[in-house]
């Protein structure tokens, strides 16, 4: 029977790797993009929309400028690197300036319409009845010192109202400046051109990233050889993106093989022997190799987190070879079908429970995390099967007694926690954890600033603070939404935000806002504006208007307007309005960017109440979503220890499951509390270890209770090596640079640590119980099913 | 024999942007003003408007102090005020403020600033940048023509100036793209070595805060 099982096994391997090999020949579809780990914002999808279209517009936003003391070589060389950028396929040139031929099409745009059209100062004053200064003022700029009223303009507009709604649009105020066709700004000696360009495709695709990162680098490389006074500042998610999956390849593929190497070491010093060391590569080979399989067929790509996460499977999925492998030093000896008898129970207990910890994972709401859950579990399930299947066939080995050293040491450690003469080294122990964890208590406190826990390329934040400088641009990431049951609405809504706006921006609260109404008023806004024109204009002061002008009474001019209202959909249409593009995101759906944003909570408050608008603030709701998430990863990891005590309750009973439950309770209580006594913040990557740990330290304290008494060296010098092999994969994340794999991985490193000292504990569970082959045989229907 | 040679290398300097054209000045120049000196005088202007059958008249005073702005008030054939300043521009007309623009918000205005003030002191450095110049002499006095060097600048929707005086700047003929043009005619200039009045320095001020 499991000879015909391991053949059928077999096949499927087989079978898997074929397959691998075909996708690894097409090469492997790699994705970095971190939004992917990110949770989705369950409750709105609205909200969920606007924040997604906005981050991806920015996220496509590729801006350098490049400096020199010289206009013109600066001039040149941003030319060449905005076309050695372009020619990559990858960006489009942005011309978000006013131009020459821009100003022309907003011109044709907004002319038929410039008796709806109104600056906030002209409507005012006629609103109050002031028609006379409007006149007044066009006066002044008819007679004026270079007035900016040409002949045709004057005529169709006597009150030149169209030139004030158009020194009135609210564009945000850079220290750019156009020159001679390109956006420029002198800063000391140095002349800055901006060179902007748009991401055709998502930034977060590894080969866009390295082919247009790498263009530009060649590019500037070039520049700055043939100009040593050249300078440039690069700023855009793809820099960041490219910076920050090159640091987790290279940190993936470092730890990857110092995990490796460390467990190719440790078995082979452990067993001194090449076979088992062969045995456990073939566990961990197949293990990875059906989980990439599996995660490509299912997702059809792989993310770059889900392989840096998955290489630690490394070290789960050699403990369960290991645990078999170990046999060979059990002084009672056996075929290799008798050892595997007896450790199954161990493994069929420990899959389970870890097979729980990364169910966990999976039903965390974070598309990234899910795929390493499931690269997971495909792995274990695997390694298993071929420990099950495999090893005891291709085992010849015989009982070693090499390590007496090593398994007195291990002995030593059962007897400190058994061994009346240790009580009072024991209580001293349970005292000082419990002081630990009451100090650790005292100082807990959360933090999950998303900001904290990436790790940004110094220089690109430079660069960033450069640009910034530079340009004068204080755009907030913040923004208001607007909604509505269509553009009218959200138009309509938008004019009555203006005037706690124009409050906040008087208690400097923001500097400028741009909202769509802005640029085109709703259609109602529209209708008034027209009527008073009509009532406090032209009827009153158009005649007197003309005579002074010297113009002839040519009432078709004044009035030949277009009696109808520009539309949104017209203005986008034309793309001749700056910035329209990127504040609509739908029909009934804008957005209302913010400049110079020093007070946010101020502008929070002030639309708390307004229907249809709030503030979105996507770094703070990321960070109260990840706060969130931490809790239920919490209460997650609390309500496994709970099945897992009802579970090993009905194998040891409610005394002995108390037991076996302690190290890995002691493992997920006191790591978070000596992290918290050394000053690191809770936050949500904490969190998740624990979930992961919980299931890890299970395993280790079910294989200790499992053992008999003649065996409990050997099973702890198992589980020994089972934690070196984890703190070797998981434990090694503590080195990592970003703080959220470094917060993992060093809570992993202290809680596998305290797990593992723990694990004789668990031995006192199986005392109440006595040994007895009933547990056994349920322990192999168990794994049975398992398999 | 030397005076075609100077005007040779003139016309040579000149055609380079780079260059000062102050090398090959002319004997008839405006005298630069040096610190702390204004300019006073009195304009005439004439706006000559497509599809207009007469020209707009207006005349006035003006006020020039380097570095700190120009006042120009119009008194005919009604009562405004124009400040330029490096900062912006503010208007007033009888008295009521109805326009006050940073520069940065219109670079047309700034660009004409920087072009009037250089033209009625004699910094033709600064406008080299913005355009090239040719020049003329004769007996009378100089004439210069100001093309802007780029043709697709919103900024400067002008075709040519053409600049006549002496010891002082006497007329200017502005010409904008779509073939309106202002004619300036300048008379009555002092130089002075006095501060600004109280009023003045008001203005001034208003201007040079925006």
């Amino acid at each position: 029977m499991t000879r015909i099982l391991a053949l059928v096994w077999l096949a499927v391997v087989l079978l898997a790797a074929g397959y691998l090999v075909v996708r690894v020949h097409d090469g492997l579809p790699l994705r970095t993009d971190l939004l992917a780990l990110l949770p989705r914002e369950d409750q709105d999808p609205v909200l969920q929309r606007a924040n997604d279209t906005v981050s991806r517009a920015l996220a496509r936003r590729v801006v350098v400028l490049v400096g020199h003391p010289f206009r013109d070589v600066a001039r040149d060389a941003a030319t060449r690197l905005a076309s050695d950028m372009t020619a990559t396929g990858l960006v489009n040139p942005v011309i978000d300036a006013l131009d020459g031929s821009r100003l022309k099409r907003l011109g044709t745009l907004y002319f038929p319409y410039r008796r709806g059209l109104l600056a906030e100062a002209d409507r005012a004053l006629l609103t109050a009845g002031h028609g006379e200064e409007v006149a007044d003022k066009a006066m002044a700029q008819a007679f004026g010192v270079g007035g900016i009223a040409d002949g045709n303009l004057l005529r169709a507009d006597p009150f030149l109202l169209l030139p004030s709604f158009f020194a009135d649009l609210p564009l945000p105020l850079t220290r750019l400046r156009m020159d001679d066709g390109m956006l420029t700004v002198t800063d000391g000696d140095m002349t800055w051109i901006l060179v902007m360009t748009s991401l055709a495709d998502e930034p977060f695709a590894l080969d866009v990233q390295e082919r247009l990162v790498g263009a530009f680098k060649i590019s500037s490389a070039a520049l700055q050889a043939a100009h040593p006074d050249l300078q440039i500042r690069r700023l855009g998610a793809v820099f960041f993106a490219e910076a920050a999956s090159r640091t987790a390849i290279g940190e993936a593929s470092m730890l990857a093989t110092a995990s490796l190497a460390g467990t190719i070491l440790l078995v082979v010093i452990v067993f001194r022997r090449v076979r088992p060391l062969l045995l456990n590569l073939l566990v961990v080979g197949v293990g990875i190799g059906a989980a990439l399989v599996g995660s490509l067929a299912i997702f059809g790509e792989l993310h770059v987190a889900a392989l840096l996460f998955g290489t630690s499977l490394i070290g789960i999925s050699v403990d369960y070879g290991l645990f078999y492998t170990s046999s060979v030093f059990d002084p009672a000896g056996g075929t290799p079908q008798e050892r595997l008898h007896r450790v199954m129970p161990g493994i069929a207990f420990g899959l389970l429970a870890t097979l729980l910890g990364y169910g966990a994972l999976a039903l965390a709401p974070f598309p990234g995390l899910r795929q390493i859950a499931v690269f997971s579990v495909i792995g274990l399930l695997a390694a298993v099967a071929t420990v099950v299947l495999w090893l005891p066939r291709l085992d010849t080995g015989r009982q070693a007694r090499h390590l007496a050293g090593l398994l007195a040491a291990t002995g030593w450690m059962f007897a400190f926690w058994e061994a009346p003469r240790w009580r009072r080294a024991r209580s001293l122990l349970v005292l000082s954890a419990l002081a630990i964890a009451l100090a650790g208590v005292v100082r807990f406190h959360t933090d999950n600033d998303v900001r904290r826990m990436q790790a940004l390329s110094p220089e690109l934040v430079r660069d960033q603070d450069d640009v910034r400088r530079l340009t004068g641009t204080t755009a907030a990431t913040q923004f208001l939404l607007v909604e509505g049951v269509d553009d009218e609405t959200a138009l309509c809504r938008e004019e009555a935000l203006a005037p706690i706006l124009a409050r906040l921006r008087a208690e400097g609260a923001l500097v400028s806002a741009q909202m769509p109404a802005g640029f085109v008023p709703s259609a109602e806004r529209q209708r008034e504006n027209q009527t008073l024109v009509r009532t406090q204009l032209d009827d009153p002061f158009l005649a007197r208007q003309r005579a002074s002008l010297g113009m002839e009474a040519d009432a078709a001019d004044a009035t030949g307007a277009n009696p109808s209202f520009l539309t949104l959909k017209e203005a986008l249409a034309s793309e001749a309005v700056p910035m329209l593009g990127d504040l609509v995101l739908a029909p009934g759906l804008h957005v209302v960017a913010l400049q110079g944003l020093t007070r946010p909570d101020a502008v929070r408050a002030a639309f708390a109440g307004v229907a249809g608008v709030r503030l979105v603030d996507p770094t703070a709701d990321f960070s109260v979503l990840l706060g969130k998430y931490q809790q239920r990863a919490l209460l997650l990891t609390a309500l496994s220890a709970l099945l897992m005590f009802g579970g090993l309750a009905f194998r040891y009973g409610w005394k002995g499951a108390g037991w076996v439950m302690a190290p890995p309770v002691i493992a997920i209580l006191l790591a978070p509390a000596l992290l918290m006594l050394v000053g690191q913040s809770f936050t949500f990557f904490h969190a998740m270890a624990l979930v992961l740990l919980l299931s890890i330290a299970n395993d280790y304290a079910v294989f200790s209770a499992e053992s008999a008494a003649a065996r409990r060296s050997v099973t702890l010098l198992a589980v020994w090596m089972a934690a070196m092999t984890t703190l070797l994969s998981f434990g090694l994340l503590a080195v990592s640079g970003v703080p959220a794999v470094h917060n993992f991985g060093s809570t992993m490193l202290i809680g596998i640590l305290l797990a593992f000292f723990a694990a004789p504990l668990a031995s006192r569970g199986r005392r109440k119980t006595k040994a007895s082959p009933v547990h056994g045989g349920l322990a192999e229907e168990v794994c049975v099913r398992v398999v | 024999m030397i005076r075609p040679l100077i005007l040779l290398l003139g016309l040579v300097f000149t055609a380079s942007t780079m260059a000062p054209p102050v090398l090959a000045a002319p004997a008839i120049e405006v005298t630069p003003l040096s610190q702390g000196q204004v300019l006073r005088g009195r304009f005439e202007q004439l706006r000559f408007l497509q599809g207009f059958q007469n020209p707009l008249k207006s005349s006035g005073t003006f006020f020039l102090a380097p570095g700190l702005g120009l006042i120009w008030k119009t008194e005919t054939p009604f009562a405004l005020t124009t400040v330029m300043s490096p900062g912006g521009l503010v208007q007033d007309v009888g008295g009521r403020e109805t326009m006050r623009m940073p520069s940065a918000r219109m670079p047309f205005m700034s660009k004409l600033y920087a072009m009037l003030g250089g033209a009625l002191t004699g910094d033709w450095e600064g406008l080299s940048t913005a355009f090239n110049i040719t020049r003329k002499t004769d007996g009378k006095g100089w004439r210069l023509k100001l093309e802007p060097t780029s043709t697709d600048d919103p900024a400067m929707p002008i075709r040519s100036i053409d600049l006549h005086g002496s010891r002082f700047l006497e007329d200017v003929d502005l010409i904008k793209l779509n073939g309106d043009r202002d004619h300036l005619v300048f008379l009555n200039q002092k130089v002075e070595s006095a501060s600004p009045t109280p009023e003045e320095s008001e203005l001034l001020a208003r201007a040079g805060q925006l």
